[in-house]
């Protein structure tokens, strides 16, 4: 056995154990307990509340205008952290280059802003 | 560093075989899923196959290019999941009934 | 795990000489959009006023580089060979800024007569219309990704632009549905002939795909995703399913740039890759072409004799015409030259044709609210002006002399019958059964406008706007030029060594 699959062995034994554990003791407390099934008892628990209406249900629309923000501006970092990595070595010109890139993304968030989708309406 | 090592027996053609089982996943759970939301997932399961086989190759090849593309497809892919789900948004508010795609069909298909 | 990667790049970083005359279209139309957004920002609702002007002109400022770039000649080539400017691209990025600019006048009454958001509008056009400038220029996998990109998803938008109708809706969610799977496959396909290659430039690609020492299969498979990505974009059979749907259900004006423009970029992009990326293997593109090409023109003339309307049946008639467009592929490696010159003709001939009928449909239906072909009963009486240019572009797409569209036809019908061989003559005998068919449901539109009568007797004049008046000029008069002057397009498809070089035997 190679030294890599060894070290896995801790978490093998580990896994191992735990699903006794867990196994065991819910499996006791199964044997142990009365069961006495009602309606009541098999509703979905929600804070103490009766869940109403289906898994499809409306949320406000404003959250999901700032999530989609988001998601776009999250990912356009990526373009920057290779930058960032080699910065000295790309020099004047791919700062320039970089200048511009943030530059077009700043106007995009100053056009959503002028545009009143930053607004918590 | 570590696993290099240790297990050289996975080559680059493990991973382009998980990517093309990803790429397939995602394909027939296009083809064969009618709700919108999840036809989007599996779009992305497609794209990111895409980008296991661009790294792999890159990888294996030394070459940068591949992993480049891999940061291209991120970003385009982000830009349309938004554009998709503004389109769905716009839906759902016409029809919030509407779950599957097949609800949807005003126009004759 | 970046850190490391970038390590390998050497220290050592040159920044690329960049040739601003080639690249002078692309950074003025950048500009222009760019300045369109600072507009809308700046002042808002108060804006829309100025942005279809605004945006016409900055459609037609790029046009001055392409001039002086094609009085200049030469061809360049930037970026180590990922973006190339020869006069097929110049040619090409004419025609989408033109096209782009009818698409502007079309749109400009109707957007602001009814229910839609106007500034934000052209700011998807011109920015669609910069995707399909990068790509008339591209011979770079990521260039080309990139650019096919930057015109879809605006386009996707656009097609739900009547955000209230749920038609239009759903018309955007069937576009957008098919554009994502398509370019998913396109790009599986692109990764594995990056693995093949392990280069992102088609002319490396092209290379060693023609050494045939790579696995066939995979060759092949990569191949065969990539047209298949591309067919889904140019709507060719099997994978038309969302473009009628789709044409019916977006706002007309919309329609029109899909139909013209968003469907030229594909062809634009398919001619990049299969005349430089896959010319070494056209035993695996060839016979693809010949079935997309034969079942695109049958099954789309037969849908399209059944269409009562207009929209639709022009849409159905736009899948016949890429059947046409795509027949020239079929036969690349025998008559290189002359399949190439049909297909960039083709384009542009249909561009302006197809254009026009749009208009027509547009200016008809400011009257009847009607997309119905027997709404166009007795049009000659009331509006004889329409009716003469609605039958130029109908005649032009059946392909009679001396139109634009005969021109283009005889063009794909001489590359054919050049590569003499069985393919060839074979896809020609389709291609002629198909235009006789053609002609049978472009001439029933053409018997309503001209014998029928008026729908309920409403003979009242349609008020076309100026608008709608100068780009039935513009594209009335490409159509009839074209045709009466052949060789006007010959002056810039004439001159195509550079991308046949690549071809073997070429």
């Amino acid at each position: 056995m190679s030294d890599f699959l060894r070290s896995y062995l801790t978490v093998g034994i580990f896994l191992g154990v735990a699903v006794v554990l867990v196994s065991a003791l819910l499996g006791l407390s199964s044997l142990l307990r009365p069961s006495k099934p009602t309606p009541q008892k098999s509703i979905v628990y929600e804070s103490g509340v009766d869940p109403v209406g289906t898994g499809w249900a409306q949320s406000q629309i404003r959250y999901y205008i700032f999530a989609l923000l988001f998601v776009v501006f999250d990912v356009e970092a990526v373009f920057i952290f290779p930058w960032a990595t080699r910065l000295e070595a790309y020099g004047l010109f791919g700062l320039i280059e970089m200048g511009i890139f943030i530059f077009i993304l700043f106007l995009s968030l100053v056009y959503a802003w002028r545009k009143g989708v930053l607004r918590w309406v | 560093m570590f696993i290099a090592q240790t297990l050289p027996t996975v080559t680059s053609s493990w991973y382009l075989s998980l990517a093309a089982l990803l790429f397939a996943i995602g394909a027939v759970g296009l083809l064969v899923r009618r709700n919108p939301l999840v036809m989007f997932m599996c779009v992305e399961l497609m794209l990111n196959a895409v980008n296991l086989t661009f790294v792999a190759f890159a990888r294996s090849m030394g070459d940068l290019g591949g992993q480049a593309l891999v940061f291209f497809v991120m970003v385009v892919a982000a830009a349309e999941v938004v554009v998709g789900l503004a389109i769905m948004v716009a839906l759902l508010r016409r029809r919030p009934d509407a779950t599957t795609a097949d609800d949807v069909a005003a126009l004759r298909g | 795990m970046i850190a490391t990667l970038l390590a390998q790049v050497s220290s050592t970083f040159e920044p690329p000489t960049l040739d601003f005359h080639a690249l002078a279209p692309e950074i003025t139309f950048a500009a222009c959009v760019a300045l369109l957004y600072l507009v809308d920002m700046i002042k808002l609702e108060d804006g829309r006023r100025l942005m279809p002007g605004l945006s016409g002109l900055a459609l037609l400022a790029p046009l001055i580089p392409i001039m002086t770039l094609a009085l200049d000649g030469a061809d360049r080539t930037l970026f180590g060979g990922a973006f190339v400017v020869d006069n097929v691209a110049l040619l090409l990025k004419a025609m989408f800024f033109l096209s782009g600019y009818v698409v502007v006048l079309l749109s400009t009454n109707h957007l602001a007569e009814g229910d839609f958001w106007e500034s934000e509008y052209y700011l998807m056009l011109t920015s669609s219309l910069l995707g399909m400038v990068v790509m008339s220029s591209a011979r770079d996998l990521v260039t080309i990704f990139v650019a096919l990109e930057l015109l879809s998803i605006p386009a996707y938008l656009m097609a739900t632009w009547e955000k209230r109708s749920l038609r239009s809706n759903e018309a955007g969610l069937k576009y957008y549905l098919m554009g994502v799977f398509a370019s998913a496959l396109m790009l599986y396909g692109m990764s594995l002939l990056f693995g093949i290659s392990g280069s992102t430039l088609l002319t490396d690609i092209g290379a060693r795909i023609a050494e045939g020492n790579s696995s066939t299969p995979i060759v092949s498979l990569a191949i065969v995703l990539v047209i298949v990505g591309f067919a889904f974009k140019v709507s060719a059979v099997p994978f038309h399913s969302w473009a009628p749907d789709t044409y019916e259900g977006a706002p007309t004006p919309v329609t029109a740039f899909l139909a013209v423009a968003s469907k030229a970029a594909g062809f634009v992009a398919l001619l990049q890759l299969a005349f430089v990326g896959f010319a070494g293997r056209t035993d695996v593109v060839e016979p693809l072409m010949w079935v997309l090409a034969a079942a695109s023109m049958t099954v789309g003339n037969l849908i399209a004799l059944r269409q009562t309307n207009i929209v639709r049946m022009l849409a159905y008639s736009g899948i016949a015409q890429a059947g046409f467009i795509l027949a020239p592929f079929a036969v690349m490696s025998d008559s290189a030259t002359e399949s190439l010159t049909a297909v960039v003709t083709y384009l542009v001939i249909y561009a302006a044709m197809n254009l026009g009928a749009f208009v027509i449909v547009i200016a008809v239906a400011r009257k009847t609210q009607s997309g119905e072909i027997s709404s166009f009963g007795g049009l000659f009486g009331y509006a004889p002006g329409l009716t003469v240019a609605m039958t130029v572009f109908l005649a032009s797409l059946a392909g009679i002399p001396p139109l634009g569209g005969w021109f283009a036809k005889f063009v794909v019908f001489k590359a054919l019958a050049t590569a003499g061989t069985p393919w060839g003559y074979s896809l020609a005998v389709v291609m002629a059964v198909n235009s006789v068919v053609a002609f049978y449901y472009y001439a029933l539109v053409l018997k309503a406008m001209w014998f029928d009568e008026a729908p309920y007797g409403d003979t009242s004049p349609v008020r076309v706007p100026v608008s709608l008046i100068s780009a039935t000029g513009l594209t009335a008069g490409a159509t009839i030029l074209f045709g009466v002057f052949p060789g006007l397009l010959g002056h810039f498809t004439g001159s195509l060594e550079g991308i046949i070089a690549v071809l073997p035997g070429g």
